[in-house]
């Protein structure tokens, strides 16, 4: 059971949205077109109900005071000034808020103080302040974000920062390049809730299949690695880290989080790269991988990209060889499988299916080029019907190519194969979920 | 629980005498306390000391200075190792005290340990660190080079599982070197997990240990296990 003030912040019934429009501008703490920014996005996505309240009692429509402020409402979004804000938060506590996220930032130590007195001393749960980047969930349509346009497409990967602007620069990344995001929070100064409730809960949200965290500073390693320890026993964890501390403070950082089983990326596009694989695929038993491929020369990139990583080309037993050659006498079954600029999409299909049953195969690269080949982008369907037929080993599927790369991607949207422009990317995702399994042998002992 | 008692005696022993650092035969001490394989060594105060001590240690020996203001001994001309007879014993007192007067005239001078000698093999670090964020931290690294301008060393949070210890032998770079290389046998790596393991456990049990260098320790092949050759604890500071 997830804890309710943290379900409250990412499902809540209802939703109180508070800002101030009479207020001047102030760069860096929240300003009223920020408010009436987060009132818009709102009223365009989110799915359940939603109450508005100005306390400059000037927005058309919206509660004046808060006193008029309907009972029990779960999650409060809270924009004004922090001198403001404190003026009405005991209220609104008073009126049964259960969760309250706070993007503005500006609060001193004494307001700090002042605030978790008010609200966390009384159980209710903060995100904030300075949770620039508030909350999203796809499912719900919650969209507590003053920037416009961010919200990405429904997926299975959860996103959590603790910086609001790299958290903004990843959602636009995600929305950009077709990443499906299940959940996002940006934390900002974490005054109460952190990386480990958000952890808590997220192991727990079904919508979630892995969790990806940006992370500057921890305050309590232990309890984070603890959280992370856990979490990876029912889903994977990647770590994108910008511990600044020196090296050996981030090499620490690295290898405590390694040894509790998250898997690190260098860079955000390794983050989602590997994210979206380990949230859609099941993990990779062993290291050797498959590749089939229209085209030859991808296919050898692919090959070296796949020794890069530590993994290995599988053998093909003879049986799987003979069946294909059977059918397709012309094919060189030597692993990469060049299918030849012919291919169709029966031929990936019956050559996928043969391959990801053959017992020395633990995972497959699928490769489908449309320059030059036969291919056309709809045929690739079929890797996503021949993959669901073997449940536990793992498919990636890459397109070289940019344009060519996308048509295929939105072939194979919502149908849980992911996709990559490059070899080397669709290496690191096998490698991770390569990892991923060795995570959970490990968490069995 | 014998084990805790015995070092918690020698570090409150440390601490009466107003002191954070521990000498290289107290660091020693603590290491053969906890079950970690060091070389033998006495404290010898004078000459004659150092000669009933090789006697028991059994010829040849190594000797080096034991002051807490000298903390790199062969820069100070301070370590002499194959030593096999007590008139060389007896003479090699006299060097070393005389060149660590030499190199630091205001040092503190305890006297000159004498050591078991043993035969030189594949050299490796474990040292243990508090970190302010994760708490009691192991490190592993080869010797010399390796470390020291190569930065190849591996970190994981004490208590370290078996599995923990073996993959951050194997995370190095250095690894092959361990593993075999050209030929040569593996190195025993069991003892070395081992090692991790308790010196991790030590860390971890001990967090007013702020800082444990166990280098170099000298890993035999396979099977014939690993010992600790120089050893440096410190405590924390005000304790």
């Amino acid at each position: 059971m997830a804890e309710e003030g943290i379900k409250a912040i990412f499902e809540p019934k209802s939703v109180l949205l508070v800002g101030a429009t009479g207020i001047k501008e102030r760069p860096g703490v929240m300003s009223p077109a920020f408010f009436t920014s987060i009132v818009s996005n709102m009223s365009s996505s989110y799915k359940g109900k939603a109450h508005v309240l100005d306390v400059s009692g000037r927005l058309s429509g919206a509660i004046k005071s808060p006193k008029d402020v309907p009972k029990k409402q779960d999650l409060a979004v809270l924009t004004p000034p922090p001198e403001l804000a404190l003026k009405h938060i005991r209220k609104l506590v008073d009126r049964g808020v259960k969760a309250i996220v706070i993007p503005a930032g500006g609060y001193k130590k004494d307001q700090l103080e002042q605030l978790v007195r008010a609200t966390v001393k009384r159980g209710v749960r903060v995100l904030g302040p300075n949770a620039a980047m508030g909350v999203l969930n796809t499912s719900n349509g919650l969209y507590t974000t003053f920037e416009r346009g961010l919200m990405p497409r429904r997926g299975r990967v959860a996103l959590i920062s603790q910086d609001g602007g790299l958290g903004a620069a990843m959602l636009d990344w995600a929305c950009f390049h077709g990443i499906g995001l299940s959940k996002f929070a940006s934390l900002g100064d974490k005054v109460d809730v952190d990386e480990v409730d958000l952890l808590n809960y997220l192991a727990q949200d079904g919508d979630t299949g892995a969790i990806c965290i940006y992370v500057e500073w921890i305050e309590e390693g232990r309890k984070f690695t603890e959280a992370i320890r856990e979490t990876v026993k029912r889903k994977p964890v990647c770590i994108l880290r910008g511990v600044g501390e020196g090296p050996e403070r981030a090499e620490i950082f690295d290898a405590a989080t390694k040894q509790a089983g998250a898997i690190r990326a260098r860079d955000i596009e390794e983050l989602f790269d590997i994210a979206t694989a380990l949230a859609l695929q099941p993990p990779m038993r062993g290291d050797r991988v498959a590749v089939m491929s229209n085209a030859g020369g991808p296919a050898i990139l692919a090959a070296g990209a796949i020794e890069r990583e530590g993994l290995k080309l599988a053998t093909l037993s003879n049986d799987v060889k003979k069946a294909i050659n059977a059918r397709y006498p012309g094919i060189d079954v030597t692993n990469p499988i060049d299918m030849t600029a012919g291919a169709g999409a029966e031929h990936y299909e019956f050559i996928l299916e043969r391959v990801l049953a053959d017992p020395n195969v633990d995972g497959a690269m699928v490769m489908n080029m449309l320059k030059s080949c036969l291919l056309k982008p709809e045929d690739v369907e079929v890797v996503a019907k021949a993959a669901r037929k073997s449940k536990e080993k793992p498919v990636v599927d890459v397109v070289v190519g940019g344009g060519d790369h996308v048509l295929v991607r939105e072939v194979l949207r919502d149908k849980e194969i992911p996709t990559y422009d490059l070899p080397e990317k669709a290496a690191r995702a096998l490698r991770a979920l390569h990892q991923y399994w060795q995570v959970l042998g490990r968490t069995k002992e | 629980m014998a084990a805790h008692k015995k070092v918690a005696e020698i570090l409150s022993s440390i601490r009466e005498q107003g002191r954070r650092k521990l000498l290289e035969h107290e660091s020693k001490q603590v290491l053969a306390a906890w079950g970690i394989p060091t070389t033998r060594v006495e404290l010898a105060r004078d000459a004659a000391e150092a000669v009933r001590a090789a006697r028991e240690l059994k010829y040849p020996v190594v000797m080096k200075i034991s002051s807490p203001d000298i903390i790199h001994k062969s820069d100070a001309g301070g370590v002499k190792v194959g030593l096999s007879s007590e008139l060389e014993v007896h003479q090699a007192f006299k060097e070393i005290v005389d060149n660590a007067r030499a190199y630091r005239p205001n040092a503190k001078i305890l006297g000159v340990t004498v050591q078991e000698y043993v035969p030189h093999a594949r050299e490796v670090i474990v040292g243990t660190l508090q970190d302010p964020t994760f708490g009691a931290t192991v490190m592993f690294g080869l010797g010399g080079v390796w470390v020291e301008a190569l930065k190849d060393v591996s970190f994981r949070l004490a208590p370290l599982t078996a599995d923990d210890a073996r993959e951050m032998i194997s995370e190095i770079k250095g690894y092959p070197i361990l593993a075999g290389v050209r030929g040569e046998p593996e190195a025993d790596i069991d003892a070395i997990v081992d090692i991790l393991q308790k010196a991790g456990q030590l860390a971890h049990e001990f967090p007013e240990i702020v800082e444990m260098d166990i280098n170099p320790i000298f890993v035999f092949d396979r099977g014939k296990g690993a010992i600790a050759v120089d050893a440096r604890i410190i405590l924390k500071e005000g304790g």
